[in-house]
């Protein structure tokens, strides 16, 4: 019976070759921007190296300092006192509200001082991301990014290490002048990721011997995704005795599971209630912005200001109901050209009906047919998606972010396409279904 | 084989009440070939169609092959209509798309019929209307006589007790015609199948064991 009903899907979808071509195009489409979305949400938050422990990362990008003041309202009215007319006043005080804020990411002594012993915490490392250097070699000029940090970020966050290794406290301590260089970095500058480990590099007037080449982060996010990475003793300036808040540092506190990540959130909310502020007349209060991988990620991706879980819960809603429409606009679509290709075929129905099919079995042809079309549209959209992330990848249109295609994407869209088949084919195939075996016979067009 | 018991069928819309039929009494014994006639819209498709069970009627008893008619639209009454009936349209309902031996095994997918002895029974069902030659055939390539003698082999490739036959012969010339009746006449004589046949051709008519005449919806002899 199924060969039967696939032998006849496919001869249907040749009778009508722009409605085939339409659906076809609706689904192959829809699949294509669901895989291509999905496989860029797997690839920016998932669990892969150096991020293989997110679920139990907390990081502090940002310190605001704010200025709150009371309002108060004076209003003046006139009265009767003693037949004669006098003056009365009110004085209204309202709600304290925000007078001047300050947001930035901190200082390396204010964490130092404030933020080492956070309960909760198996780790913590501070780091400087982002900083930028001209670097010349052979007559050409290469901007690095340099992230300085200590030695506990390279336990923090798991990169792949190609050659070598990554900087010792000892080292951190000593300010010896290593890098570790990302393997991008290492093709830029020596040509080459072979034996590049122990040859120096020059940057910022330091001769930096190259002790390990790290496979570069697949994601876009600014605290692991860098060319070089340096011991942050090796800061110029005053970047790490500057005495206040503000500065270019972000911290990363590593919990013993997932669930205890909101004990260090709540524990850094309370230390920034104490701690106190050195300049009260300008700023008299501070906040402080745990944030999680995934909350941090929509941060920046959502209009919500200094609330990453406001920013996550904003991220979900407008994420799963941009899935959700692409999925109904399409399906609402197929039923619509469903409804009118299944018309087309009431004699034919009411033959096999005639025959003896019941409604039931003329249901499953119907829907069947519609997985059939589906599944080719699927096939068409994976094609399609893998196209497309070649080319995004190929042009690094979104920088270093390197989609893959991988087994989970593409069984999230089969089972999105199984879905699609069966909901864009059972309400047209219902009516079909139903209908009258004499009326359907009327319709002389098989 | 078919009992008919006062059967009335009447189409009712908000404004008009139609009677198509007005208390209809047949009996069709086994092994007889019947004939229906009268004018257009005289109600002797939809007396077919109510004998077929793919109708049901107002009012009145139908028994066909001793089953009494009771949910038009169950499983059960699919089932018989597939293991009991026969049906052959004026214009034959042919799926394009389909093979011509795939439209014969079109019934056949409705039961427990493997795929080998589904072509087996669609190759026999051909022989026996002179179409072996055609089977991978569409029907848009062949002749309307062509196209009603796969009709009737879908129609008998399950071996039903009961044919019924809508006008048959009403989209053919007479040679082509009479190619369909002496295939109907030899299913009756042969293989004793009852069949009733609805048709506006008196020389056709004559042919069968009887005929029956309809008009405006009553039977007149």
């Amino acid at each position: 019976m199924l060969s039967s009903y696939f032998k006849l899907a496919i001869k249907v979808l040749g009778r009508h070759r722009f409605f085939t071509f339409i659906s076809l195009f609706g689904i192959s489409f829809t699949l294509m921007i669901l895989m291509v979305t999905t496989s860029f949400l797997e690839t920016e938050l998932g669990s892969h190296p150096p991020l293989t422990e997110k679920d139990r990362m907390v990081l502090l990008p940002r310190l605001i300092m704010k200025q709150m003041v009371t309002d108060t309202t004076w209003s003046v009215d006139t009265t009767m006192l003693d037949g004669q007319p006098a003056y009365d006043s009110t004085f209204t005080v309202g709600k304290k509200r925000q007078n001047s804020y300050s947001s930035s990411s901190l200082s390396y002594s204010f964490l130092d001082r404030y933020m080492r012993d956070i309960p909760g915490a198996e780790a913590h490392s501070f780091f400087c991301a982002d900083t930028q250097f001209d670097i010349f070699i052979n007559g050409k000029k290469l901007n690095f990014k340099a992230l300085y940090s200590d030695a506990t970020y390279w336990e923090i966050f798991d990169f792949n290490f190609l050659a070598g290794r990554s900087f010792q406290p000892s080292e951190v301590e000593r300010q010896v002048q290593v890098a570790v260089l990302s393997r991008k970095a290492a093709v830029d500058y020596f040509g080459t990721t072979e034996q590049v480990v122990g040859r120096s590099i020059e940057m910022d007037g330091k001769q930096l011997e190259v002790i390990g080449i790290v496979e570069q982060p697949s994601n876009s996010k600014d605290y692991v995704t860098s060319e070089v990475y340096l011991p942050l003793t090796l800061m110029s300036g005053s970047a790490l005795t500057e005495t206040g808040f503000h500065g270019p540092f972000t911290a990363v506190f590593l919990a013993g599971s997932p669930e205890a990540r909101s004990t260090i959130v709540e524990a850094i909310r309370q230390k920034a209630d104490r701690i106190p502020l050195p300049n009260p007349e300008d700023y008299n209060k501070l906040e402080l912005m745990p944030a999680t991988v995934i909350g941090l990620y929509a941060y920046y991706m959502m209009p919500v200001q200094d609330d990453p879980e406001g920013a996550l819960q904003m991220f979900t809603l407008v994420a799963v109901g941009l899935m959700l429409l692409f999925i109904l606009l399409p399906t609402l679509n197929l039923i619509n050209l469903n409804i009118s290709r299944a018309m087309e075929r009431s004699a034919e129905i009411g033959v096999r009906k005639a025959f003896g099919a019941h409604s039931g079995s003329i249901l499953a042809q119907l829907v069947f047919e519609n997985v059939v079309l589906t599944f080719l549209g699927g096939i068409l959209g994976w094609l399609f998606a893998l196209a497309l992330i070649y080319l995004v990848n190929d042009s690094q249109v979104l920088g270093d972010t390197q989609l893959q295609f991988n087994t989970a994407v593409f069984l999230y869209s089969l089972l999105i396409c199984l879905v699609f088949g069966i909901l864009s084919g059972l309400l047209p195939a219902y009516r079909m279904s139903k209908l009258h075996i004499v009326n359907a016979i009327k319709f002389n067009n098989l | 084989m078919i009992q008919l018991e006062n059967i009335t069928k009447v189409y009712q819309t908000k404004v008009i009440e139609t009677t198509a039929l007005d208390n209809i009494n047949i009996e069709v014994p086994e092994g007889e070939f019947l004939s229906i006639m009268g004018p257009s819209g005289c109600g002797k498709s939809t007396l077919l169609n109510i004998m077929g069970m793919i109708d049901e009627p107002t009012t009145g008893q139908v028994k066909v092959a001793g089953k009494l008619v009771g949910n038009y639209h169950s499983k059960a009454t699919a089932r018989f209509r597939n293991e009991q009936l026969g049906f052959i349209f004026q214009s034959f309902h042919l799926i394009n798309e389909l093979s011509v031996i795939d439209n014969v095994e079109l019934p056949l997918i409705y039961r427990k019929v493997s795929g080998k002895q589904r072509r087996q029974m669609a190759e026999a069902a051909l022989t026996q209307v002179g179409l072996s030659n055609r089977m991978k055939h569409f029907p848009s390539q062949l002749s309307g006589g062509q196209k009603q003698r796969v009709a009737i082999a879908r129609a008998i490739v399950g071996q039903p007790r009961i044919i019924l036959a809508d006008e048959p012969t009403g989209n053919l010339d007479s040679a082509m015609g009479n190619e369909i009746m002496d295939i109907l006449m030899r299913l009756n004589q042969e293989q004793g199948t009852t069949i009733v046949m609805v048709t506006h051709d008196e020389t056709m008519a004559r042919k069968t064991h009887r005929l029956v005449r309809l008009f405006d919806g009553q039977q007149v002899s």
